[in-house]
């Protein structure tokens, strides 16, 4: 006997041990998920804190924690059931509801100001129920990839909408523009074409097809919309939502220059050729840049180097990132951002 | 005593001896963690896509591109899983503003692969 206690109490130690790591590896009980990724100025206010405190990466999030990035920041929460917000700078996001359990997942989130993304996780399968709220609309969510952008930065994109009425009264601050991304009816992949409905002053608008937006100018405002946003809004809104990525490519991030007549197409050739290759725009008269004729775009540049950061260049004249001409695509808001970390 | 000793060398081992980056591939973990390394996360991302988990392997793409924004490989293969997703538009504002960087054509013909896919280009 004397020589089994010691292995009852071994076992019963290693016991211990297992149930100590796998409790670690738990979420506690109003956990939602992680910061998965931080650039810049992110804070998080945990429910009943008095202060907010500077996120750090792999930090768990909790429901009703508010989070927050400062300028040129970035951040996204992965949430436990892979869903995935992305906010750009100068956002404000709060986790209201998660329900993850075996039979699925739904989410409730509000954003308060900022640019968004949600990305549903898994297979793509949002349950009933999931939501994101702003001070002006609801966006219920089905399977789907959103970008939104609430405050000022979705009025300017929207006046460059032509379905968005000249002179529409709107509110500045609240203002809020909801983009569906996808995934289309032609998505591969294990996913489900993604459908949002956008409901603001008691109305209702479906989205569901890749690119259809709404606008909502201000509290009790009906949704303009659905419309197709253009390639320019489109590329507006993603560096909002990715400012410092943008800031790492060429032009600082400015949007592409769209000739009038080319119809938003950017390549008169193929879109995918490879720029380098035969019949490639980099080896088409012109050079790198023809693409675009008139507007140069900066030089080739060496392969990529992991850690390595392109020199950014000086827009010239004319070019993305300078001043814009009348029918060209104006800089993002706030200007060109500082680029890299 | 043989088996004592085990345990408690396993339990020790486990409590201080478990990185961060050791857990499970596959798990949330080891999701979460994967942008860390921009060659890690883009060869989970891969593995998604091969799987079919288009959405989860923008997610990561992005965790990688937040985390090294200068890594212009990741957004290259962003933008084709773009075109998987049918973000079509979405994948030509990406391709286009890539285009002043030189990479190589194993680079640039798999990441249009799924929009010459879809296009039958």
């Amino acid at each position: 006997m004397a020589s089994i206690k010691p292995r009852r109490w071994a076992l019963g130690c290693g016991a211990a041990v297992a149930l100590a790591l796998s409790a670690a590896a738990l979420a506690a009980p109003n956990d939602v998920g992680v910061a998965s990724a931080i650039a810049g100025d992110v804070r998080v206010q945990n429910n009943g804190a008095k202060q907010a405190h500077q996120a750090v990466l792999r930090e768990h999030l909790a429901l009703a924690d508010r989070v927050s990035t400062g300028a040129r920041s970035q951040l996204q929460v992965l949430l436990l059931d892979k869903s995935v917000f992305t906010v750009g700078a100068n956002a404000r996001l709060t986790i209201d509801r998660f329900v993850y359990d075996a039979k699925g997942s739904s989410v409730s989130a509000s954003v308060a100001k900022g640019a968004f993304r949600f990305l549903s996780g898994g297979r793509g399968h949002a349950g009933a129920g999931s939501s994101i709220k702003t001070p002006v609309a609801t966006i219920g969510i089905r399977g789907t990839i959103i970008d939104g952008v609430v405050g000022p930065e979705a009025v300017a994109i929207a006046r460059g909408e032509n379905k968005v009425p000249a002179g529409l009264a709107v509110d500045p601050a609240v203002a809020t523009l909801v983009v569906l991304r996808g995934p289309g009816a032609l998505a591969r992949g294990n996913v489900t074409p993604g459908a949002i409905t956008v409901t603001a002053g008691g109305t209702t608008v479906e989205l569901d097809q890749p690119l259809l937006a709404v606008f909502v100018p201000a509290r009790g405002a009906e949704p303009i919309g659905p419309f197709k946003i253009s390639l320019p809004g489109l590329g507006r809104l993603n560096d909002l939502i990715l400012p410092r990525t943008a800031a790492n490519l060429p032009g600082g991030g400015a949007m592409p220059y769209y000739p009038p007549g080319t119809g938003g197409r950017l390549d008169p050739f193929d879109p995918f050729s490879d720029p380098n290759g035969p019949g490639g725009p980099n080896e088409r008269p012109g050079g790198p840049g023809y693409t675009i004729p008139g507007v140069p775009i900066p030089p080739t540049r060496p392969a990529p180097n992991p850690g390595a950061v392109p020199a950014p260049q000086a827009a010239p004249a004319g070019a993305p990132g300078a001043a814009a001409p009348q029918d060209s695509v104006p800089p993002p808001v706030g200007g060109k951002p500082p680029r890299g970390n | 005593m043989r088996g004592f000793r085990f345990v408690i060398a396993a339990g020790f081992l486990a409590v201080i001896g478990a990185p961060t980056g050791a857990a499970p591939p596959g798990s949330f973990n080891a999701i979460a963690s994967a942008g860390d390394n921009e060659s890690i996360g883009m060869a989970l991302a891969r593995r998604q896509i091969a799987r079919g988990e288009t959405v989860d392997a923008l997610a990561t793409l992005e965790r990688v591109i937040i985390l090294h924004p200068q890594s212009m490989a990741a957004r290259l293969l962003h933008a084709g899983v773009l075109c998987l997703a049918d973000d079509r538009q979405g994948s030509l504002i990406e391709f286009e503003r890539l285009r002043g960087y030189s990479f190589s054509k194993a680079q640039w013909a798999e990441a249009t692969a799924p929009c010459r896919a879809r296009t039958g280009g």
